[in-house]
């Protein structure tokens, strides 16, 4: 019985945002765009939906008088990554035995 | 990126493998601190080894540099926490052994200047009497001032705590092989004269810091032209 792949990090955009913010303490927005090479628009939508799914805390505040997001993992964020990941292993020795 | 591409579970590993690959090229450092600090300390060394292989005095101690390079540092730090646009998981402990290693090399310093002075004090208290050393080849009957012996050895250990640590942590090769070449300058340090040790703290502010802040640099330079 195979488990079920999460549907909040089953998309591309998601998936590689939690993946930069798996490996770093926290993340500024200018930061995740340009590694994920995404638009604004499109990155703040995803985040939105990381953070209602408690995956990552959003802090919001000002930097020089310019609004700055910054973005950090949850504990349930990194082990909703480890499930997914223990997740795609599990598909992928089936389909490699 | 798109976000509704349908993914299958090679390309989510690879994509997630990729990503932390990414991430880890994010964070480099500006190299500016390693710089700085390793240009004054080799100079400071330099210039020592220079004046006491020559014999003669710049007119004021070289040293004072290193203490006169904490104004830029103080600006450099601030300048460079302002931009920076992520923080890894190791930064706060890496921060926390740099400035350790800083409050130690001040307690250092001040060992050294303060020590002989209270050593002698309290020889003099301890009996009011005074220890005195003759020269057998003059005659000549001296004061005996107690003093620390290879002083720069100690120096030297300490350059290579955070190097090596920050070498460690990073698994940055450059400063690992230089926090290892200082615990050899440090050995090596502990059979020579002075005027050597002069050129071994050189050495050490070159490999230590000089070389890998270079490479840092070129590779924070290489990673914001990407």
């Amino acid at each position: 019985m195979f488990a079920e792949l999460d549907p909040i990090l089953h998309s591309q955009l998601r998936l590689a945002v939690m993946s930069l913010l798996i490996g770093v303490k926290e993340a500024e927005f200018t930061f995740i765009k340009e590694k994920t090479n995404s638009t604004a628009g499109n990155l703040s939508v995803q985040i939105q939906k990381l953070k209602d799914a408690g995956y990552i805390d959003v802090v919001k505040e000002f930097k020089d008088n310019y609004p700055n997001t910054t973005c950090k993992i949850t504990t349930k964020g990194i082990h909703a990554f480890e499930t997914y990941v223990q997740a795609l292993q599990q598909y992928l020795k089936v389909q490699n035995p | 990126m798109e976000n509704d591409k349908q993914l299958n579970p090679q390309e989510s590993l690879q994509l997630i493998a990729e990503t932390i690959q990414k991430a880890k090229g994010g964070f480099h450092e500006t190299g500016i601190s390693a710089i700085l600090w390793g240009s004054v300390v080799s100079a400071a060394g330099l210039v020592s080894f220079i004046e006491k292989y020559f014999n003669f005095y710049i007119g004021f101690d070289i040293w004072l540099i290193v203490l006169a390079a904490i104004i830029p540092q103080v600006f450099i730090s601030i300048k460079e926490n302002k931009n920076k646009k992520v923080i890894a998981h190791d930064e706060k402990f890496l921060d926390a052994t740099w400035m350790v290693y800083g409050i130690s090399i001040f307690a250092l310093m001040f060992y050294i200047n303060i020590v002989p002075n209270v050593s002698q004090q309290l020889i003099t208290t301890y009996d009011n009497s005074q220890l005195y050393i003759k020269n057998i080849a003059t005659n000549k009957t001296e004061i005996w001032r107690p003093y620390i012996f290879s002083q720069s050895s100690l120096y030297l250990i300490l350059f290579s705590i955070p190097t090596l640590v920050t070498g460690i942590a990073r698994r940055f090769k450059p400063m690992l092989y230089g926090g290892l070449l200082c615990l050899a300058l440090f050995v090596i340090s502990c059979y020579t004269i002075t005027l050597w040790d002069m050129l071994l703290l050189a050495l050490a502010g070159i490999f230590n810091w000089l070389i890998p802040g270079l490479i840092l640099r070129s590779r924070f330079l290489k990673g914001k032209a990407c």
